[in-house]
């Protein structure tokens, strides 16, 4: 459970995050230097705010592991701290214009999710090694999504910028090329973890039979999400074999893919029976 | 008397769909000069066409011919297209408003890529085509002349082609939006002109894996090729080389397109629908505007690559407007001299025609007189004389004072010729000296 202190200081990560993401938009109208530092320093803050919460509150843990998802609070702000690296290290190695636009308000509702969704119990279960691994394996496939999501959202905008035939003021989105590479290798990475994430989760739910899903786990909404999920990155894997499926449509599979994630954890901890009994762990048990 | 009249179409006023079905090429516009001397012997006319207009420069007799209606008609036919296609495209301008317009043609002030230096040559081109065919004479020689000179001043006087982003590498830009390496990316040529030539070489910077040229001379291909390290390929083979191809840039002169949308719909399996760069920058396209409309295949003519060149003129509006103030300062000039080469002989012969006539009924009129002395003889002349300058003094202080090329100036002359009956006495000058200070412009080309 998150302390009154700790959430005032996500909540000055958020604003961290959305200053940034502001100034970073604004690039599209006034294209300055000052505007990219000062949007970078904003990130490199909110990141220091967020990882600061995560270890005061793994510190002051009284009992349990030391598993970083212990709880939805930890969970959340672990996927916006990965998130928001990932994007500060994309922009050190190699920049990717735009990249914050599309991954930065993922970020922030990661955090405001950690903040709502941060006060549920754990579960008793939630210590098993099944377990750890499956919610590993989810958060790190709902991570690659995201970050496909982020980059097909992104392929669109770079497409319907090259077919306005328009050089728009502000930074470049990327290639094509590269954004269609970088959908692909984190569909691909999230994919492989989203499976091994169903089979644990169905390992979990034999062994221990503790999840609240009930004798019809099959029907509830978190498991139909998760399967539709996966099916859809299948699809979107499947491009290589039949290229016509490229560009456009894998881009925009791997947004409705994410969505469904998204639709996943939702389920999982504000619908009412849908998975985690309004409380449960993490979004993904 | 002459009068200026400039028939014509440009990137401002018709779409590329329009300017194509109106261009010339070189030959063709040859001809068309040819064509036009043939039909109006009395005039001088000059024809400028690039990818970005089309202009019919004529000069001729007040009320001669061409006339406006007759060039329209002169185009459609020539072409084999209906007037009601272009015609409403077209501007007219008139005497000084053509001066005007040439110079800050020449200056590229008036190109979608303000500061480009090919217009020039270009105009240079079009000046020595009519020339060497007789259409250019008293008028067209010494405007044509000047416009090469203002154009060569603006440019290398004035920081208007500084910082100027080419379409070449706006080409390039693009490309990097699709592409994110050319290491495994194959670039082809379709042309082995010299816009092809100038797009190429910023490709060849990129390092593509193959950089091929497909032309239907083979020896032309071969030059170009040559000269970035690439392979000319067989112009027939040409459906294999743009399934290999992931940059096609097609600069050819066909009059019609020469890759169609159902070629590529029929090629994109084979090039296992991957992003494919089509730039054409040929005039008529040689690509159907319909490929643009393919998933992955991304379609830019030369319109839509200046149009972005002519975004970044912006930092360049000091240098336009100096481009502008020698423009200015050049058509006032030209006017000048133009004034000065139609009223004083005009005003010379008016002056000496009522003279003559005063001097000739004087004569008559000391004939019934007797017993006249000298010294009243010399009064009586003084007399004739002082009144035919009174009577002359209004009208040719007005002609002197009014500006040249202007209509009413040109009214004001044309009236003056009729109603003193001068016309006769006016020989049509084939001098082709130009304007005061005439610079002579065969300096560099583009």
């Amino acid at each position: 459970m998150p302390t009154i202190h700790q959430l005032v200081l996500v909540s000055l990560a958020i604003l961290l995050f959305a200053v940034g993401l502001g100034l970073s938009v604004a690039r599209l109208r006034i294209d300055r230097e000052g505007l990219r530092i000062a949007s970078k320093a904003c990130v490199w803050s909110g990141l220091t705010a967020a990882l600061a919460v995560l270890v005061w509150h793994t510190a002051a843990r009284p009992t349990g592991s030391w598993l970083p998802l212990e709880d939805n609070f930890e969970a959340f702000i672990w996927l916006a701290v990965l998130l928001a690296g990932f994007v500060l290290y994309v922009q050190r190695t190699r920049p990717l214009g735009g990249l914050d636009w599309f991954v930065l308000p993922i970020v922030i509702v990661m955090l405001v999710a950690a903040m709502v969704l941060g006060k549920a119990k754990p579960k008793e279960y939630v210590g098993t090694t099944w377990y750890w691994i499956h919610l590993v394996s989810v958060f790190g496939g709902a991570l690659a999504f995201a970050i496909a999501g982020a980059a097909g959202a992104m392929y669109l905008l770079a497409n319907r910028r090259l077919r306005s035939k328009a050089l728009p003021h502000g930074p470049k989105l990327g290639s094509l090329e590269r954004l269609e590479r970088i959908t692909f290798a984190s569909v691909t990475l999230g994919f492989a973890l989203l499976t091994v994430g169903l089979i644990t989760g169905w390992v979990v739910l034999k062994l221990d039979g503790q999840t609240g899903l009930g004798a019809h786990w099959y029907k509830s909404p978190k498991v139909v999400l998760a399967v539709a999920a996966w099916v859809v990155y299948a699809v979107v894997l499947h491009a290589p074999i039949n290229p016509s499926f490229r560009g456009r449509k894998v881009a925009l599979l791997s947004i409705f893919g994410f969505v469904l994630m998204v639709g996943t954890l939702v389920a999982v901890n504000l619908v009412p029976g849908g998975g985690g009994g309004g409380g449960g762990n993490g979004g993904s048990h | 008397m002459q009068r200026l009249l400039l028939l014509g179409l440009n990137h401002a006023t018709a779409p590329l769909e329009v300017r194509e079905k109106v261009a010339f090429s070189a030959d063709g516009r040859d001809r068309a000069v040819e064509a036009l001397r043939a039909r109006f012997p009395e005039a001088e006319v000059t024809l400028l066409s690039t990818c970005n207009r089309v202009e019919l420069y004529a000069a001729r007799q007040t009320h001669g011919h061409p006339r406006p209606e007759e060039m329209i008609e002169f185009l459609a036919q020539f072409h084999g297209v209906d007037a009601g296609v272009f015609a409403r495209h077209l501007y007219q301008k008139h005497d000084r408003d053509v001066v005007a317009h040439l110079f800050t043609v020449a200056s590229s002030l008036d190109s979608m890529v303000l500061g480009e230096t090919q217009i020039l040559g270009q105009v240079r081109e079009a000046y020595d085509a009519a020339r060497e065919r007789g259409g250019t004479a008293a008028l067209l020689n010494p405007l044509f002349q000047r416009a090469l000179a203002v154009g060569k001043e603006v440019l290398s006087t004035t920081a208007i082609g500084e910082g100027r982003v080419s379409v070449a590498s706006v080409a390039v830009d693009y490309a990097r939006r699709i592409f994110d390496s050319f290491s495994d990316k194959v670039v082809l040529s379709i042309g082995a002109g010299k816009m092809a030539s100038l797009v190429l070489q910023s490709f060849a910077q990129l390092s593509p894996r193959r950089l091929l040229v497909c032309n239907r001379s083979a020896d032309k291909a071969a030059e170009l090729a040559g000269r970035f390290r690439g392979e000319a390929v067989p112009f027939d083979d040409l459906s294999d080389h743009l399934t290999a191809a992931d940059i096609v840039v097609s600069s050819t002169g066909a009059s019609q397109p020469i890759i169609t949308a159902r070629q590529v719909t029929a090629l994109r399996k084979a090039m296992r629908y991957r992003p494919i760069f089509l730039i054409d920058i040929a005039l008529p396209r040689d690509v159907e505007p319909a490929v643009g409309d393919l998933e992955n295949v991304y379609l830019y003519n030369i319109d839509d690559l200046q149009q972005v060149v002519a975004g970044t003129m912006d930092q360049r509006k000091d240098a336009v407007d100096a481009a502008r103030g020698i423009v200015a300062r050049h058509v006032d000039g030209f006017a000048a001299w133009q004034r000065a080469r139609e009223m004083g002989p005009m005003i010379d012969r008016l002056s000496k025609r009522y003279h003559q006539l005063a001097a000739e009924e004087l004569v008559r009129t000391l004939n019934k007189m007797q017993g006249i002395s000298d010294t009243e003889k010399s009064h009586l002349e003084e007399l004739t004389r002082r009144i035919v300058n009174k009577l002359l003094h209004d009208p040719i202080s007005m002609l002197r004072k009014s500006e040249g090329l202007h209509g009413a100036t040109t009214q004001y002359l044309h009236a003056l010729e009729r109603l003193f009956h001068l016309e006769d006495q006016q020989q049509r000058g084939q001098q082709t000296d130009g304007p005061p200070d005439p610079e002579d412009d065969r300096g560099p080309g583009e």
